[in-house]
């Protein structure tokens, strides 16, 4: 039951799966830290990816936008196939957004420069459009006041939902996100996970790593738990949290719920 | 995920036709610098190696060891030299094994593991050094040099079992070191007039330090520090009333051995001129605050050579009529002035960096401030700066060439006595440079690995 | 208060110790007869200065102190700009992914950061030129402009030739035309902005601004016959000095080359350490944008390793100016060298090294004073 493909019905309705991970390994010297990987996931999907730490689960999203190389197996993105070839990888990267948990804005820009820069410069969009653009994420966002000031000058709460808008602005297929709340203080994670959930809701395809098993309860269309650079078990998340399959997800469940 | 566990895939191996490809040619501009690189390092190789081994003149050099590492020594007293060898090769023996020491009771305490060095580590992490040495050996051609360092590295060794020694004799320990030290200088510049002094200081430290300590800053201890560090003063000038005899003073040295210890006179001078300094600069008194502030300012926004000249044409002014310097003491004096200046800043930078919750801490503990600072920020904050001083150190260093221009001969400016050699008055002069040059580079290297390491090791992050 | 009154002691004890040594030197200076005042400045020199012929030995003093400064800004601008380049090169060089250059470059930092400057400058002076391969100046090689006879370089082991500008006609017009071209430029330079950002293509406007100026520079040299020329280096009739063209003489060679490539290797680990101290997530997140190499660097590394940067290499540019001083090992006419020259042709000792360590002083507060500028402009944004 566990790495079969399992679909849901809107990628079973288009027939077609928009990231599509095969037989995937990946070793750090000699850690292998991704051990034969294959998942599917299809257009408007929400899937969430939990697990202890070291069991490879950011290395997992960080392969399907080449910020780490796979070593074995093929990454197919939107149809295209990850490769060592700089415009097949621009590519990919232009549709896929990326969350990190750290954000990453860009210190010495202020919030609208971080969010224009890409779209100026990569999509070659005029000053005045990649504004109207930026303001318009803002304000998907919730804090619009906020353009002209710096990061520096931003709560956590406020820096991590600039790095989504900042994301959502180069229009991607798919949103990745990286813990985009483990660096949070806790009464702005709320904040955070408000803006993912209507994300989700409004038919974003996102893979997420999180510890927020609240997030997966309410939006995720299936949930996976990853161990040692394994995929351990995957299923909906209304089985998964009553009704876990494998020892391992039993263990650690109950080590966080 | 059944399947995984019969696979057991490999990462992925390098091939060197893979690595050539990856780190060599990787795109166009990589593949086009890398044939240019080749090229001029194939060039330059081939050069180098026909000035090393073909066309060189190095019998400049073999001719002129002696005078490159000792100058115009006397040759009759050489033997002050070898014992000086010997002494340091000890005395440093002793300081590495019992800073070893102690590196293994701070593991042991606090459940790290400790790994001592071993021999091939010990020459991987000194290769610059111990290559220069032996090149020098072999070049010597006599069986002299061979024994004496043979002796030194015994000595080293002997010493280094220091390691093995009780926790409880560790001061003891380091304060033999100091003794070693010091009498690898005085066997050379010998052992009257205020030889006593240096020695009376280390052991009136060290006798003040011995004392036990029951209550912190009881007055008894105050006072029981005080009096077996006078009793110690006493002794040391007693011993040296006895022993006194004159030795080569340091205004004869010359050459390498120069360049070495006036580097070390002017860094173990300008350590408690600086240290002052720099807790002068953040006195409460404003007006020694000012006047320490402007020294600094001072002194770092010049160049050492203005000092040096200084020295040279107007300290001998500055004293009585009729005491007269050896130029070699002039620029000692003013590279401890400079260095001072320095030191100051680097101190600075520890005591700043201390956080304030620090002093606030011994502050809530009831402490008074000089308690504070002895027992508190001092020893973090001098700990903290001991990678920035070594790299003061290799300054220094590298700075003690300028004694050339003041006409001391120092290991740079030994040159001048070769090439006044009618044999090579005009050649050989690429020969002996490049001679210079890796001689301050094998040793500036190595000491620059050392402080990297150092860096490593003490965790204080480079901001 | 005890810390009170040994810091009183302190302040007591030191300014004794200077009066004392300050009056023991006027009665030592007084009792030899040597004058205390500055009035020595105004008095002749007394000698002459190589490689400046303008400067004769009844000038007064102060003059020659200004030769000494102009020599020593001359070799520090053109040691900092050579440092710069060179630094910048070999820094960025470090962090290549070709093996070969970064090995290259790490062995050029770790060799010229961990030998004297001064080992470098007299290698340069004796074994390059005094007693090195280049011929004596009457038979100086000549390289000629490929193609012609004309000399593009003198080379010998007392000064080099390279080509230098002369006047041959209307040179204030030629500089109006530059000035013209320069206007145009940044005409050019607004206009690609505006297009750039109203419908988003590349500006290009450094290419524009610079093929403008080019142009300029081009059309108005032909259009005004040749207002100046390139005088080729060549000999005088009795082959001793260069008569035509620009001469550099030995010592500022040796002591900028040396200099510079001192310099550029603390540079080189400057610019290494920057770019290294950005946080990796910053070049991650721009990749995740889906920026290129180039545009990486130029809107999101660069920007913060500079910030990073600056002040270290203010601190560099200082250690080389005062590092000239070092000149005196080549007899470069710069301050210290003079200095101690006229020293040793009995001009006031005291007085002399004063003045030195003023100007050295003036040097290195100006640097502080530009420094703190920059650090305030480059501070980030906080709350």
């Amino acid at each position: 039951m566990t790495t079969e493909q399992v679909f849901t019905d809107a990628t079973r309705a288009s027939g077609k799966a928009l990231i599509e991970v095969s037989g995937v390994d990946k070793f750090f010297g000699d850690f292998q830290a991704l051990k034969d990987i294959n998942i599917n996931v299809g257009l408007q999907e929400v899937v969430v990816v939990i697990g202890p730490s070291g069991s490879g689960k950011s290395t997992l999203i960080r392969c399907i936008n080449r910020l780490e190389k796979h070593d074995h197996g093929t990454i197919i993105v939107d149809g295209i196939e990850l490769s060592d070839d700089v415009r097949n990888i621009q590519e990919v990267r232009r549709e896929t957004g990326m969350v990190f948990q750290q954000f990453n804005l860009f210190p010495h820009l202020t919030v609208i420069d971080n969010i224009t820069l890409a779209p100026r410069q990569v999509r070659r969009m005029p000053k005045k459009e990649a504004e109207e653009l930026a303001m318009r994420m803002l304000e998907r966002v919730k804090i619009p006041e906020q353009a002209h000031k710096y990061p520096g000058q931003l709560s956590g709460g406020q820096q991590q939902r600039v790095a989504i808008a900042r994301s959502l602005a180069m229009q991607p297929k798919v949103m990745l996100f990286d813990e985009p709340t483990s660096a949070l203080d806790p009464e702005m994670i709320k904040e955070v996970l408000d803006v993912m959930v209507e994300l989700a809701k409004g038919g974003m395809t996102m893979i997420v790593v999180t510890h927020e098993m609240g997030f997966a309860r309410a939006v995720a269309n299936r949930v996976v738990f990853m161990s040692d650079g394994q995929i351990v078990e995957v299923g909906p998340p209304e089985h998964f949290f009553t009704d876990p399959q494998e020892d391992r997800t039993k263990l650690f469940l109950s080590q966080i719920l | 995920m059944t399947a995984t566990a019969e696979r057991a895939p490999a990462p992925p191996r390098a091939s060197p036709l893979g690595w050539i490809k990856e780190r060599l040619f990787r795109n166009v501009w990589s593949g086009f610098v890398s044939v240019v690189l080749i090229a001029v390092v194939a060039y330059m190789g081939y050069r180098a190696f026909a000035f090393v081994f073909i066309n060189g003149q190095w019998d400049a050099i073999s001719r002129n060891l002696a005078n490159f590492m000792i100058g115009r020594f006397p040759r009759d007293q050489i033997w002050r030299l070898v014992a000086q060898i010997l002494l340091l090769g000890l005395g440093l023996g002793v300081g590495a094994g019992t800073a070893s020491g102690t590196a293994r009771d701070k593991a042991e305490e606090s459940g790290l593991t400790y790994e001592p060095p071993t021999l091939l580590g010990t020459l991987r992490r000194f290769w610059s050094l111990i290559a220069f040495v032996v090149v020098i050996l072999f070049m010597a051609g006599t069986r002299g040099p061979w024994l004496v360092a043979g002796g030194a590295v015994v000595l080293g060794y002997i010493g280094w079992q220091s390691w093995r020694l009780p926790r409880t004799v560790r001061l003891l320990s380091w304060l033999v070191t100091g003794l070693l030290l010091l009498a690898a200088f005085q066997v050379v510049s010998g052992t009257d007039g205020l030889a006593w002094v240096p020695v009376a200081l280390v052991v009136a430290m060290a006798a003040w330090l011995v004392v036990p300590v029951d209550r912190l800053d009881s007055p008894w201890r105050q006072l029981a520090g005080l009096g077996a560090a006078a009793a110690g003063v006493a002794i040391v000038y007693l011993i040296y009333q006895e022993i006194a005899a004159p030795g080569v003073g340091w205004d004869q040295w010359s050459g390498m051995n120069l360049t070495l210890w006036w580097s070390a006179i002017v860094i173990t001078l300008a350590f408690p001129a600086g240290l002052l300094l720099g807790l002068a600069r953040r006195s409460s008194l404003p007006a020694l605050r000012y006047l320490a502030t402007t020294y600094i300012e001072l002194i770092r926004g010049v160049p050492l050579i203005t000092l040096l000249f200084m020295g040279e044409f107007i300290l001998g002014f500055m004293l009585p009529a009729g005491t007269s310097l050896s130029s070699i003491s002039r620029s000692i004096a003013a590279g401890t002035l400079f260095t001072a200046a320095y030191v100051a800043e680097i101190i600075r930078g520890g005591l700043q960096s201390l956080p304030l919750g620090q002093t606030e801490a011994g502050q809530a503990l009831g402490m008074g401030t000089p308690v504070i600072l002895r027992k508190i920020v001092l020893p973090q904050a001098l700990r903290a700066v001991i990678p920035a001083m070594v790299g003061q150190f290799i300054s220094l260093f590298k700075d003690s060439s300028l004694l050339f221009i003041i006409g001391v001969t120092d290991f740079l400016r030994v040159r001048a006595i070769v090439h006044a050699q009618p044999d090579f008055r005009v050649v050989a002069h690429a020969e002996t440079l490049v001679f210079v040059a890796i001689g301050f580079w094998a040793i500036a290297y190595a000491m620059s690995r050392e402080s990297q390491r150092l860096e490593r090791k003490l965790g204080v992050g480079v901001r | 208060m005890l810390r009170g009154v040994g810091q009183v002691v302190a302040l007591a004890a030191g300014a004794a110790v200077v009066w004392w040594l300050l009056s023991n030197l006027i009665t030592n200076l007084n009792r030899s007869g040597i004058p205390t005042d500055f009035g020595f400045l105004t008095r002749p020199t007394q000698f002459t200065i190589a490689y400046a012929p303008a400067f004769e030995a009844r000038s007064p003093v102060w003059q020659m102190v200004l030769v000494g400064i102009k020599n020593t800004l001359l070799a520090g601008f053109v040691g900092i700009l050579l440092a710069s380049v060179l630094g910048l090169v070999v820094g960025i060089a470090r962090l290549s992914e070709n093996w070969l250059a970064s090995r290259l470059a790490t062995v050029f930092v770790e060799f010229f950061r961990n030998i004297p400057p001064l080992v470098v400058i007299i290698f340069f002076g004796a074994a390059v030129f005094t007693f090195g391969p280049l011929p004596v100046l009457s038979e100086a090689i000549e390289i000629s402009v490929p193609g012609s006879s004309d000399t593009l370089l003198l080379l010998s082991n007392d000064r080099w030739g390279i080509p230098g500008f002369v006047s041959r006609g209307d040179v204030p017009a030629y500089l109006g035309v530059l000035v013209v071209g320069l206007a145009v430029a940044a005409l050019l330079w607004i206009w690609r902005t505006r297009v750039n950002l109203s419908i988003g293509e590349p500006h290009h406007r450094v290419l524009w601004s610079l093929a403008a100026l080019l142009a300029f520079a081009v059309l108005g040299y032909v259009v005004l016959g040749g207002p100046f020329g390139i005088e080729w280096p060549s000999l005088s009739e009795n082959r001793r000095v260069i008569a035509s063209g620009f001469a550099m003489n030995w010592g500022f060679l040796a002591l900028t080359g040396a200099l510079a490539l001192y310099t550029a290797s603390h540079i080189a680990e400057i610019v290494r350490g920057s770019i290294q101290a950005v946080p990796k997530g910053q070049t991650e997140a721009s990749s995740a944008l889906a920026l290129n190499g180039f545009q990486r660097y130029r809107f999101v590394v660069l920007p913060q390793a500079m910030r990073i940067a600056v002040p270290p290499m203010i601190n560099q540019f200082l250690n080389l100016i005062k590092n000239t001083s070092l000149g005196v090992a080549v007899a470069y006419a710069e301050l210290a060298t003079l200095t101690r020259i006229s020293i040793g042709n009995g001009r006031p000792a005291v007085q002399s090294i004063v003045v030195m360590m003023v100007v050295y002083l003036a040097f290195s507060l100006t640097i502080s004073v530009i420094l703190n500028v920059v650090n305030r402009r480059l501070q980030l944004v906080t709350r």
